[in-house]
């Protein structure tokens, strides 16, 4: 089902982010969202996980979501594993699913440990594995390469595209012209729409 | 923190225990009318009188059993009441003024109030319970009040079973407030079931016990008790505590 936003209107205080906004997300889509920090982004995905209520405007139809937040929110104490069975599962065989999941990003010996022992960046990988492993029509991604090297970026690039599995992809970055070789279609946030009283 | 090795802090240990107990014997020599003041030698005597006796079991065993009820129903209550209050806001705009008038009152006039409406059997059970309540109580509401606005959210939009975020977000949040809550709680339990018993004079209880030692004027044997109390208290603390983690996690 394609996801459709229509008559977005939302500001926060002077600064009037989305006008009349428009954006239509279509089944199996993969979306970049770019466009220089304040101007929406992250406000974009929170109306569309519904953490967020709009000033105006709609979004249909209410899909189920899965997302890497900006921050990791991965829980204290818990190895890689269980942040991911937390979200589906927990039965036998999906444990033993789980950790090859796993395997494919992140090293063996990583899996077992509580994730404040891992590094920044393999605690990032650890949420990008639980949003495409949780159940979901549409995944979002807020900023999921920061504090990941290039290596890494790539690594965890090709680990969405493969197990997307048919879902609507839709991730907010700024590092565009890393993504280059991926097949991303562009989405930009509107400029017109954006008021800032501190401009002339 | 600085680790320390284990002998070093077990010399340590012994050390003061000695110092102290140097201060005990000096003091008591001092005063030296072992009417008023028992020596270490005299409790420790009087200890030995009183452990091959089986009141002094009965005793233990009447009181240890009326604190642990009074404490582990105010453990139950107060998570019970503490939780419906995180959830429904109604209930805690109803109840806590409740806990804090408990928590405020002197326990004296629960005592007499008690006694005169239970009689002295129930008393220690009540004392400890209306003690340990607002404790327990409020460490639950903060400490499900202190659970992270973001792991929840995240629960929220991956639609996470309401068992597991109970178990994985809100018990960790929880637990570091219920564990301070338990061991003050319990210490507070105990002194307050003995001050009661000593009042309400149940049949086999500490406090009967040291009540009897007033009226003879055994200080030795108030000693003994005390002395009993405090080490039934440690380890009754050190059981219930681990019991807690253990379950907690």
């Amino acid at each position: 089902m394609d996801i459709q936003i229509q008559g977005l209107y939302h500001s926060f205080g002077e600064k009037q982010l989305f006008q009349n906004y428009k954006l239509c997300l279509r089944e199996g889509g993969v979306y970049g969202l770019t466009a220089p920090s304040g101007r929406g982004k992250t406000t974009l995905l929170r109306i569309l996980l519904g953490l967020l209520s709009p000033d105006r405007g709609s979004v249909t139809p209410k899909v189920h979501y899965s997302a890497v937040f900006q921050t990791d929110r991965l829980l204290p104490g818990q190895n890689a594993l269980e942040q991911l069975l937390f979200v589906r599962g927990g039965g036998r065989g999906e444990r033993e699913e789980c950790r090859r999941f796993l395997r494919e990003l992140l090293p063996e010996d990583s899996l077992l440990q509580p994730v404040e022992e891992l590094s920044g960046g393999m605690q990032r990988r650890v949420a990008i594995a639980r949003a495409l492993w949780a159940e979901s029509d549409c995944v979002l991604m807020d900023e999921p390469f920061t504090g990941l090297d290039e290596e890494s970026l790539h690594r965890s690039a090709d680990f969405i595209l493969e197990h997307l599995q048919g879902r609507t992809l839709l991730l907010s970055t700024h590092q565009k012209e890393l993504l280059q070789a991926y097949p991303i279609t562009w989405v930009r946030l509107p400029e017109q729409g954006f008021i800032d009283s501190v401009l002339p | 923190m600085k680790s320390v090795s284990p002998i070093r802090c077990f010399s340590q240990g012994l050390f003061v225990a000695l110092f102290w107990l140097g201060v005990w014997q000096a003091s008591s020599m001092l005063v030296d009318k072992p009417v008023l003041f028992a020596s270490p030698f005299d409790t420790l005597r009087a200890l030995g009188a009183l452990l091959p006796t089986e009141e002094y079991w009965l005793s233990i065993l009447g009181s240890l059993w009326r604190v642990a009820l009074g404490f582990f129903l105010a453990l139950a209550m107060g998570l019970l009441l503490g939780s419906l209050s995180f959830r429904f806001s109604g209930v805690q705009v109803l109840i806590s003024p409740l806990l804090t008038m408990i928590k405020t009152v002197p326990v004296a006039s629960f005592i007499i109030l008690i006694l005169v409406w239970c009689g002295s059997d129930a008393l220690t059970v009540i004392v400890c319970l209306l003690i340990v309540l607002p404790q327990i109580y409020f460490a639950t509401l903060n400490g499900l009040q202190s659970s992270d606005r973001e792991l929840l959210e995240m629960a929220r939009v991956f639609r996470v079973p309401g068992g597991r975020v109970v178990w994985l977000i809100y018990r960790p949040a929880l637990m570091p407030y219920l564990l301070v809550a338990c061991a003050s709680g319990l210490g507070m339990a105990w002194k307050a079931g003995i001050a009661a018993e000593v009042i309400g004079n149940p049949a086999n209880s500490i406090g009967e016990q040291l009540y009897l030692a007033k009226i003879y004027m055994a200080t030795a044997e108030l000693f003994a008790w005390t002395l009993t109390v405090v080490l039934l208290s440690t380890l009754f603390e050190k059981l219930v505590m681990n019991l807690l983690r253990r379950v907690g996690g």
